[in-house]
């Protein structure tokens, strides 16, 4: 019977042409879903690698700052003892403007043993910004003050770039070449990864660097974890304090929450609006592929009648009708999957190729419920038609 | 071979009520060519609908090959059909999609049988009507005539023992009635199958056994 199918679809391929660019069309639409939210869930379900309840973000600009090093060394440890040496601030750290959640990323890259490592993030954190996210450490260390005067510049890595550039084997006390390969750094320590994009992206690459004295000049940011009863209240007395310290300044103070509320969105709004459309579209395709195959049981209604009077029962002529849709449907789908596969084969995006292959497994298993479920009424609906009508009407 | 009794068969629609056959009562034996003749719309498609159980009597009992058949479901009728009937029709009713090799070979694939089987049977049917050099031609590309003895190929590839022929030269020529009508009296005399025939043509009627004239649903000879 299914060879049989298959030569009646063969031989009737042109009427089957619109069908079957249809699917087609609904399957690579349907992939482009699947592999969004697949990525977007396997990174959601990474865990996020730091704490950003009660950090808050206090921007600001430095023009007015002097410009010698020691005295801006002097104004910002004066600065961060009185920020600490408030009760409803916890720890205190200075950091570039890539902290998490923020919208501005750095990224460079690294060599080792010739063999180069892009998109790195480069975070530069004073010393406190481990405690002030509660990074985790998963070997060595930490900064410490005496990473200032080391030989070769000390830098912490992420789990990500530890086993891009290590592999299973250990990364502390290891020197790596910075993007030129003209300066070694040394590992000191491996964190956990941080998903510093928001939810659904990945931690990447990302390497730390210690911010020293150089740094100060261009530091805009001051990263604080407030104790539980830090209030609306206690935020405008922080602003004052910030305004009265830097006259002059622009001062921004801004939830890391929130900011991670409106990181996520940016994310999600636009795939909701994609699936939204996908979802438009899909139930086009739905009642396409169901208008076609009613209009098809009614154009094939002598030959319907025709299988009845040599042997065919109601049933076996409905079988015969989903049947052929899902033939149809296999044969897009084979096309569909030539080309869903070049993605992981040619590794388009910098996206694992599991994603691809679990958005293709969900793909093809969401169209043949779909081709299925358009050509099961059709179907019975063929199974009802009597022999002799169905004879009688060609 | 077919024992009927007191058929009726009425019509509904929303409006009307059409009474197409009315008490026919008909007994055709085994190894019998019988022509039914009648004017339009007096029933005669209907009663042959019922004798090939393409459709039920309003009223009455079918019985064929001593089987009673009232009980039959879907399946077992379907079953039925497909190992003791054949079928001809005025407009042929071949699938245009299939190759004549192909269409001659419907009825085996509701049976058990292998691809290779239903080959040989298929070239056999289609060499018994003269049509072996169109095996792999569509039907739209052969002429009424040459439609038509595919459909006899294919009512008599599963080796039925009934053929029920809904007036099979009724859209043809006389030269090409006749050659059908060989065909047919052929299969009757040497493979001794039951025929029953409708037809308009007088002189087709008269090439039977026996003749069974309709007139409003009623048999009146
Ligand atoms: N499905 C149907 N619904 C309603 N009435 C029907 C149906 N089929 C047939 N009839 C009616 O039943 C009567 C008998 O029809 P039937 O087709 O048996 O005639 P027929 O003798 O075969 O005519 P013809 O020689 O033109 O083929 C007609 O009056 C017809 O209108
Ligand atoms: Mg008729």
């Amino acid at each position: 019977m299914l060879k049989h199918l298959f030569k009646l679809i063969w031989n009737k391929r042109k009427q089957n042409f619109l069908f079957l660019s249809e699917i087609l069309v609904s399957f690579l639409v349907i992939f482009a879903v699947f592999s969004f939210l697949t990525y977007y869930y396997q990174n959601y379900t990474k865990p996020l690698g730091f704490e950003y309840e009660r950090v808050w973000a206090i921007n600001y600009d430095n023009g007015q700052f002097p410009k010698n090093k020691d005295s801006l060394q002097t104004l910002y440890s004066t600065l961060s003892n009185s920020l600490k040496a408030m009760p409803q601030i916890e720890e205190v750290c200075y950091a570039s403007g890539n902290f998490p959640y923020a919208s501005s990323t750095m990224s460079t890259a690294v060599k080792q043993n010739g063999k180069k490592f892009d998109r790195v993030n480069f975070y530069t954190v004073s010393e406190d910004y481990k405690k002030v996210w509660n990074v985790t450490m998963l070997a060595g260390r930490w900064f410490e003050p005496e990473d200032a005067v080391s030989k070769d510049k000390s830098i912490v890595i992420n789990e990500t770039l530890k086993t891009a550039i290590f592999g299973e084997g250990s990364a502390v006390g290891k020197l790596i070449g910075d993007f030129e390969d003209k300066h070694k750094m040394k590992v000191i320590g491996v964190v956990q990864d941080i998903k510093t994009a928001g939810d659904y992206w990945p931690a990447g690459n990302a390497m730390f660097n210690r911010l020293d004295t150089g740094y100060l000049k261009d530091t805009r940011n001051i990263l604080i974890k407030v104790s539980p009863d830090a209030d609306a209240t206690f935020e405008s007395q922080l602003y004052k304090f910030m305004t009265s310290t830097f006259k002059n300044s622009t001062i921004e103070i801004e939830h890391l929450s929130e900011m991670r509320d409106s990181k996520n969105k940016v994310t999600i709004i636009p795939m909701v609006i994609f699936m939204i459309i996908a979802g438009f579209l899909i139930i086009n395709v739905a009642l396409g592929l169901f208008g076609v195959l009613w209009y098809n049981i009614n154009k094939r209604k002598g030959e319907i009648g025709l299988r009845r009077a040599i042997g065919a029962s109601g049933n076996s002529v409905s079988y015969q009708l989903v049947l052929e849709a899902l033939i149809l449907a296999t044969l897009s789908l084979v096309v569909g999957c030539f080309f869903a596969v070049q993605f992981p084969l040619l590794s388009v995006f910098d996206v694992p190729s599991s994603v691809y292959l679990i958005a293709m497994v969900l793909a093809v298993i969401f169209i043949y419920l779909l081709v299925f479920a358009c050509a099961l009424y059709p179907g019975k609906q063929a199974a009802s038609i009597h022999p002799a009508v169905a004879l009688h009407e060609e | 071979m077919i024992h009927l009794q007191n058929i009726e068969k009425v019509y509904r629609t929303d409006t009307v009520e059409t009474l197409a056959i009315n008490g026919i009562n008909l007994n055709i034996a085994k190894g019998e060519f019988l022509s039914i003749m009648g004017p339009s719309g007096c029933g005669k498609s209907t009663l042959l609908n019922i004798m090939g159980l393409l459709d039920e009597p309003s009223k009455g009992k079918i019985s064929i090959d001593e089987q009673d058949l009232s009980r039959f479901s879907d399946q077992q009728l379907a079953k039925f059909r497909n190992q003791k009937l054949g079928f001809i029709f005025q407009s042929y009713h071949l699938i245009n999609d299939l190759r004549v090799l192909d269409n001659v070979e419907l009825p085996l694939l509701y049976r058990t049988s292998s691809t290779k089987e239903r080959k040989m049977l298929a070239s056999a049917a289609l060499e018994k009507v003269g049509l072996s050099n169109r095996l792999k031609h569509f039907p739209t590309q052969l002429s009424g005539g040459q439609r038509q003895r595919v459909a006899i190929a294919r009512a008599i590839v599963g080796n039925p023992q009934i053929i029920l022929a809904d007036e099979p030269t009724g859209n043809l020529d006389s030269a090409m009635g006749n050659e059908i009508m060989e065909i047919l009296i052929n299969l009757n005399r040497n493979e001794g199958t039951t025929i029953v025939m409708v037809t308009h043509d007088e002189n087709m009627a008269n090439k039977t056994h026996r003749l069974v004239r309709l007139f409003d649903g009623s048999q009146v000879q």
